[in-house]
């Protein structure tokens, strides 16, 4: 009785607020954060102009860094005179090459980027020498006084010339950075057996990410000796490392800070590697803060890119549609440095991604790939939304439309055919055993595309016989990890006596949403407010160990760490709420910032008065989960095994109207949809879509760094176009969740998938529209006007 | 070079400030005033993520001479937000339609927003289109940008 009344004077308590009583009255069900599509944290500072940016930060105390860059793409440095910049005032240093206290290297996967070059440069744009002055107009000007010698060497532009023997040779190795083969079945008789083989070579050209903030980093150098660096970055832990060795410290001495960022995409993975390193070379030199930021051109010309392909494929099938043998060659440029082309094993780097993609999300028996990753004297490739795949995407995606155009089948139908389902293998030969809802993304995006409809209505719209209607599909798979030993997660929870709670994770915001669904996995565990949860910025002081944010992986990697964390404070929150509730452990659920007992909702206790009591006995209310997937693996000879251990999937449908007399193509309406196990956040995720799929149009109308003998011909945005709103048509994104038994709540990842398809859905509407096959990108207005009268002018009918 | 007096309204209040001939007016606004709520991206006039509002108009305050604005009225995004902190039904509908992704180009995305609901209180989807089609965002697809356009013109989005 004693324990009862006890109970009933906590009911009381609850029942002072109002609202606590009405969420008394109703019985906790199912989730109540996770699924919801919840204001961004950080919407209100962002839409007020409050929210700080690298460059918003004060610059009182700093010296500004700038860059000298190399003015040829292949040269020897022959003699390096700095002296006359030295001497202008407000210069405090001028650094070679010989000033670099530890490793004059850096990168994400190979270190082979000097910090400063010495010897050599292999690219416009390779820093030469690095400046830090009291304003960046001196340094600026500093630049112009440092005298360099080049020998210009003969440089190579070309990823297929690049390998030949008489090439000039880049690095001493020589130009050939990864060879890697996929091998299943027998590619022999599998084409023996086909009925039809097609052969085809796709291109595409050199991207880049055009996130809206420009880079920044910022080296303070710290009393105890400690270096802090500070910026925009996707793999804080990844510059740490790169810090350490060109500083040649411990990575104890090394604490890297994470500012907002404004878009990653990929891009922020490499660059504030370089940026970091070049600017704490300085502080550490100078003693003093410096700040490097780079203006849009220097983006543009320094920092990593998408990298282009030439791919060729060679398919064969039976008549009836259905897949027998798939032969794949890449020549993958890597441009002047390995970035995150090369493989860590055992499946990390874009390379090897982009070889195990691409025969498409289709079973083949029989498939033979083999990728070359060749140095070249341009801008070095990296990360940017989908690592690899969207290059494969198109090659696969259209060769299927041309096969069906073949085989007299609607695009869908071969599809249908051949795409993974459960229980699946893939061309590594890994059994998709579980959450594959691939065909489920084409029935229900067919659906709501009216695919059937649209196909058989295709043609000119007008009587002028201008302009042509047609549809598109692009169907792919994307992985949601890295697939190598850095794909471990950590996080912290700290629950405070107030119920309120900080969450620790080493994963970035770029504006994908992380800082939103990540705590709303958090509050959904410990049964708190989205409110309640406050996402610490990743300090590598403070964080633990999270890998990059890369690889669509943060929601579900990191959230099945949280997960963890969340449960080792719950277990003592539920052990105190046990006792004061007299109800057993496995009978609460906790919700709504209250502790329940399941069978008698309307018996509960606060989550912050549980919290308080914890903290009066001194239980812990700290805790720390730690997630890595289950182990990857690929035998590098036959690249046969489980690289990545769950995939997203998508299938994406695109009308278009195309002039056939100017080329122009207009999108005017577009379906995409998605299984992804669980949408933490669905209009996050929509966002995810909408922006992924812009992206890809980006990609298949008008994206292209043009390189001529090695310079950029489009440094600013005034030519390197990007989509505005008028290219981009109402994206309807379509949800489904087809659970991920190693997600949490079922997620996959969503942040790259949306930007695959979409490029090959929009270049087979083109084809389907006018007829015209683009098979070297972007599909300009002249490019499909050639395309057009290659095949023979527009169609007649 | 010698520096020039201007007077102008910034954000509603008097502004008399020195300025070189070549200050461009994102740079007064950023370093000399500190309202850092104004982006830099491009520095050309490309992304429009520096847009302000001179006499109600969106401008590229990236390539505008901070002189040009002597006499005239200036409207930032800490403009926006009123003094009890109460957000614009822009602002507002951005938040509330998941406009808003990474935010660099939000400040000025909603600038331009708020020039086109002034001029054109309840515009279609096609000339909300056109009224931001100088504002880039590259997270977005611009779907939520132009449905939160939409849902603040409904709610009245002029102040």
């Amino acid at each position: 009785m004693a324990e009862k009344s006890d109970k009933k004077k906590k009911v009381k308590v609850v029942t002072k607020e109002k609202e606590d009583l009405q969420q008394l009255m109703a019985a906790p069900i199912g989730l109540s954060v996770v699924g919801q599509s919840l204001d961004r944290t950080d919407a209100f500072l962002k839409v007020s102009g409050k929210l700080s940016f690298g460059a918003d930060y004060p610059e009182e105390g700093f010296l500004h860094g700038k860059i000298l860059r190399s003015p040829f793409p292949h040269a020897l440095i022959k003699s390096i005179h700095v002296e006359k910049a030295k001497q202008l005032p407000g210069v405090v240093a001028v650094l070679t090459a010989k000033d670099i206290p530890g490793r004059n290297g850096f990168g994400a996967i190979l270190p082979d980027q000097p910090v400063i070059c010495g010897d050599k440069v292999r690219f416009v744009g390779d820093g030469v020498a690095l400046v830090a002055a009291e304003s960046e107009r001196i340094a600026e000007e500093a630049l112009e006084r440092i005298e360099v010698d080049y020998e210009p060497l003969p440089p190579v532009f070309d990823p297929i010339e690049a390998l030949k023997e008489d090439a000039p040779k880049i690095h001493e190795k020589g130009n050939l950075l990864s060879y890697n083969k996929l091998r299943k079945g027998d590619i022999e008789k599998g084409f023996a057996a086909a009925e039809v083989v097609l052969e085809r070579t796709y291109q595409v050209p050199i991207l880049e990410h055009v996130y809206l903030e420009p880079d920044i980093a910022m080296a303070i150098p710290q009393s105890d000796g400690t270096m802090l660096v500070e910026g925009p970055m996707q793999a804080p832990f990844t510059v740490r490392r790169n810090l350490s060795a060109v500083l040649g410290i411990p990575i104890n001495k090394v604490r890297v800070r994470q500012i907002h960022m404004g878009g990653g995409f990929g891009g922020k993975e490499d660059s504030p590697i370089d940026i970091g390193c070049r600017a704490a070379v300085l502080a550490n030199h100078t003693g003093r803060p410096v700040r490097l930021a780079l203006e849009r051109e220097e983006v543009t010309l320094q920092t990593s890119k998408r990298h282009p392909m030439v791919m060729k494929v060679k398919i064969g099938a039976k008549k009836d549609g259905k897949l027998v043998a798939f032969e794949g060659v890449i020549y993958d440029e890597q441009g002047a440095y390995a970035g995150l082309g090369p493989v860590i094993p055992p499946a990390g780097g874009s390379h090897i991604h982009s070889m195990i993609m691409m025969p498409g999300p289709y079973e083949i028996p029989n498939v033979k790939v083999d990728a070359y990753l060749s140095y070249t004297n341009h801008p070095y490739g990296g990360a940017m939304r989908g690592f690899g795949a969207p290059q494969v995407h198109i090659a696969h995606e259209q060769a299927m439309d041309e096969l069906a155009e073949i085989l007299g089948m609607n695009p869908i139908d071969i599809r249908q055919k051949n795409a993974f389902k459960q229980g699946s293998v893939t061309a590594t030969s890994q059994v998709l055993d579980q959450s594959v809802g691939l065909l489920d993304t084409l029935d229900s995006c067919a659906k709501a595309f009216d695919w059937d409809r649209r196909y058989r209505e295709t043609g000119y719209l007008d009587k002028e016989r201008t302009k042509r209607r047609g549809v598109g599909i692009g169907m792919g798979w994307y992985r949601t990890s890295i697939g190598t030993s850095s794909d471990g997660c950590g996080a912290n929870v700290y629950v405070h006596e107030d119920g309120s709670v900080l969450l620790f994770t080493g994963i970035t915001e770029m504006g994908q949403g992380a800082f939103t669904v990540l705590p709303q996995i958090c509050a959904e565990e410990l049964g708190v407010r989205l409110e309640d949860v406050r996402v610490v910025q990743p300090d590598t002081d403070i964080v633990p160990e999270s890998g990059p944010t890369v690889g669509s992986r943060s929601t579900t990697l990191m959230g099945n760490a949280i997960v963890l964390a969340a449960r080792q404070v719950k277990e003592a929150i539920f052990e105190m709420a046990s006792e004061m509730l007299a109800v057993p452990m496995e009978q609460l659920e906790a919700k709504d910032r209250k502790i329940y007992d399941q069978k008698h909702p309307n018996q509960s206790v606060l989550f912050r008065e549980v919290v308080a009591k914890c903290m009066g006995k001194g239980k812990r209310l700290i805790g720390q989960g730690w997630w890595a997937p289950p182990m990857a693996s690929l035998d590098p000879e036959t690249g046969q095994g489980n690289p990545y251990f769950v995939y997203t999937y998508s299938t994406h449908m695109a009308e278009v109207v195309v002039d056939v007399e100017t080329g122009e193509v207009e999108i005017t309406d577009y379906v995409a949809a998605f299984d992804i196990g669980k949408a933490i956040n669905p209009r996050t995720v929509e966002g995810q879509i909408e922006g992924g799929v812009a992206m890809g149009i980006g990609y298949a109308l008008m994206e292209e760094v043009v390189l001529k003998e090695g310079y950029i011909q489009n440094m600013n945005l005034q030519n390197y176009l990007i989509p505005t709103s008028l290219d981009i048509p109402d994206i309807k994104p379509i949800i489904l969740e087809v659970e991920n038994k190693y997600g949490p709540y079922g997620a996959k990842g969503i942040g790259e998938m949306p930007n695959i398809p979409a490029t090959p859905a929009v270049l087979n509407a083109i084809a389907n529209a006018c007829g015209g096959r683009v098979r070297s990108l972007p599909a300009d207005p002249e490019t499909v006007y050639w395309a057009i009268k290659e095949k023979g002018g527009p169609p007649k009918h | 070079m010698g520096t020039v007096k201007i007077s102008f309204k910034l954000n509603g209040c008097d502004m008399n400030v020195e300025v070189l001939p070549n200050t461009l007016l994102v740079d007064l606004l950023r370093d000399v005033l500190g309202l850092k709520g104004t982006k830099v991206g491009c520095r050309e006039g490309e992304c429009g993520v520096c847009t302000v509002l001179l006499e109600g108009e969106a401008v590229n305050s990236c390539i505008l001479p901070a002189v040009k604005v002597g006499g005239k009225s200036v409207v930032t995004i800490e403009g926006l937000v009123k003094e009890n902190g109460q957000l614009h039904p822009i602002q507002q509908a951005f938040i509330s339609e998941g406009a808003v992704q990474c935010g660099f180009c939000t400040p000025g995305m909603i600038m331009n927003a708020k020039a086109l609901l002034d001029k054109h209180p309840h515009p279609s989807d096609g000339e909300i289109r056109s009224g931001i089609s100088g504002v880039l965002c590259r997270c977005t697809g611009y779907r939520k940008i132009v449905q939160a356009i939409k849902t603040a013109s409904q709610a009245g989005g002029r102040k």
